[in-house]
């Protein structure tokens, strides 16, 4: 079953700077929406308060229908929204299984203690974003910042997530590591989940995306297609500044 | 829980060997080890806490101290049987890791330190001024009940509180639930971004880490049979805790008990050489060469050198 996602009337001050001013927008359950602008125009920020990560001036977030403002962050991931960061954050001194069961546990301590982990979905979910049997047991400190972000989408994907929200998924990989990664949310657009990409590799985003919203200085400044936004002169001007 | 069957083979062994020790050495060597023992059970203490979640306790002699002092009291001033007081101390210093918890809802690195620090210097400035008739003040307290006589059964009591806490702590931390304790150490951001309730979890590590310090704080007070505030609430012994703990290897709950025990033996063993406090000078400069050559402890030293024996694994 797919969710769907609505943001509205997103504000976030932290003090006299406004981050995100009113940004409102839906994502229809099992479509995929690219978020772009330039540096600092709101896009992580809008992550983090869909996230519950930093909490709204005003506006709510809804994940398929579900009032999450007031939730906390594993709250929200538990009702089936999770995101992975722009600097990947693994656990550094245990193994790529070890990382993934994180994402597995039940957020209870008696069922962490009674219940073992479940090697078998963390294998599956290890080598469906491209990792090999010999590399469960590496740590992340061998690791490029392609497969830091392959061991990211796979702690991700073990909350079973049916929102999920990619932020700069591409960024520091090579070609064959992007075309990887997009690989990956292609099967898994098959699959239905719902996506909000953040990505400043336009091309590489393209693809994976049915349309845009473009941001600036935390306003919606386009939404349509992946065409008519990047031709929007607005969008234009923001990237490359008003003449 | 991966068990192997050298985990068993090892705390059968450790056991037993700790049980015959009182046949093979001498009464001195009880005594330095029921110290050991008890330093042993304040370092796993300060692991469970700070050796997982990375929440660096300056002042887990505040969580020991509302142990002993609560244990001490009942006992000796109100008559409760020790038997009853030991584990309502034990309740009242999981309330104190309660008490502690709070900062760390806020704060974490120095600042989480400091306050922490804080708490244990508040404490030892409360029991000299609040009720010096109940804490004995400065002088502290003694007649104090002691549940054992003899260095042979002082040595039994300790050996089987430190190793039935230490492989309780063990066995608990090779759950799924050691690994999340680790995961808040080393992200506490991913371990919430990952749908866990990180202030559950450190719930969990602050009321274990008490409960621990309590226990041990109360028996120990009741094996001294006195207390002295400016020991207690010293810089020294709070040290001494840390070093062990990572000496020994934190993280490990093996590790710190090993800690304790070289540390022990090292200042007891040094004694007749350098009586006063030179011998901290040695001890210091051995824990800085270990830690430069080995900073995860004398537990992966033994590691390395067990996986060196391949046809015994």
């Amino acid at each position: 079953m797919s969710y769907s996602l609505t943001v509205s009337g997103l504000v976030k001050k932290f003090g006299g700077l406004v981050a995100t001013d009113g940004v409102s927008f839906h994502v229809e359950p099992g479509e995929s929406v690219g978020l772009i602008g330039p540096n600092g125009a709101g896009k992580t920020t809008i992550f983090s308060l869909i996230m519950g990560e930093h909490r709204p001036t005003s506006g709510s977030v809804k994940v398929n229908g579900r009032e999450m403002t007031r939730l906390t962050t594993a709250q929200r991931i538990r009702h089936g929204v999770s995101r992975t960061y722009q600097v990947p954050r693994p656990f550094r001194d245990i193994s790529i299984a070890e990382n993934i069961r994180v994402g597995l546990m039940p957020d209870n301590i008696w069922r962490m203690i009674r219940q073992g982990p479940d090697c078998a979905r963390e294998r599956e979910l290890a080598l469906s974003v491209g990792f090999g049997e010999t590399d469960l047991a590496r740590r992340p400190a061998e690791l490029s910042m392609g497969d830091l972000r392959k061991l990211e989408m796979a702690r991700t994907m073990a909350t079973e997530p049916k929102v999920m929200l990619l932020d700069e998924v591409f960024a520091g990989l090579t070609v064959a590591e992007i075309a990887m990664i997009g690989e990956l949310v292609q099967r898994m657009r098959r699959d239905g989940m719902t996506f909000l990409i953040v990505s400043h590799d336009l091309k590489a985003l393209e693809p994976l995306i049915d349309r845009a919203i473009a941001i600036d200085r935390g306003r919606i400044i386009a939404e349509g297609s992946y065409g008519e936004v990047i031709g929007n002169p607005a969008v234009r001007a923001s990237y490359l500044g008003a003449e | 829980m991966n068990l192997r069957w050298h985990h068993l083979a090892l705390w059968s062994a450790l056991i037993v060997g700790m049980f015959l020790l009182p046949q093979l050495v001498g009464k001195g060597t009880l005594r330095t080890i029921i110290f050991a023992n008890y330093l042993a059970l304040f370092a796993i203490s300060w692991d469970v806490l700070s050796g997982r979640t990375g929440y660096i306790s300056f002042g887990h002699p505040f969580l020991i101290g509302i142990g002993a002092y609560t244990s001490a009291i009942m006992t000796k001033r109100f008559d409760v049987p020790v038997e009853y007081a030991i584990p309502v101390a034990v309740l009242v210093t999981m309330a104190g890791g309660l008490v502690v918890l709070l900062p760390a809802l806020r704060i974490k690195g120095s600042y989480f330190a400091l306050v922490t620090l804080a708490f244990m210097e508040l404490m030892y400035q409360l029991v000299q001024v609040i009720r010096p008739d109940l804490t004995g003040g400065t002088r502290g307290m003694s007649g104090i009940p002691t549940l054992t006589r003899g260095a042979a059964n002082g040595f039994y009591l300790s050996t089987s509180l430190t190793l039935a806490v230490a492989l309780s702590m063990w066995l608990l931390m090779r759950t799924q639930l050691g690994t999340a304790l680790s995961a808040i150490g080393m992200s506490e951001e991913s371990v919430r971004g990952s749908g866990l309730s990180a202030t559950r979890l450190k719930l969990f590590a602050f009321v274990a880490s008490a409960f621990i310090a309590g226990l041990g704080g109360a028996f120990y007070v009741h094996y001294l049979g006195s207390i002295a505030p400016r020991a207690l609430f010293d810089i020294n012994f709070l040290f001494t805790i840390i070093v062990a703990a990572l000496i020994g290897g934190a993280g490990t709950i093996v590790g710190p008990m090993m800690g304790a025990f070289f540390l022990t033996f090292l200042l007891e063993y040094l004694r007749p050489w350098l009586p006063g406090a030179e011998r901290y000078l040695i001890y210091g400069g051995i824990a800085l060469v270990l830690y430069m050559y080995q900073p995860k402890g004398i537990f992966e030293l033994v590691q390395t050198a067990w996986k060196r024996i391949p046809r015994l694994r």
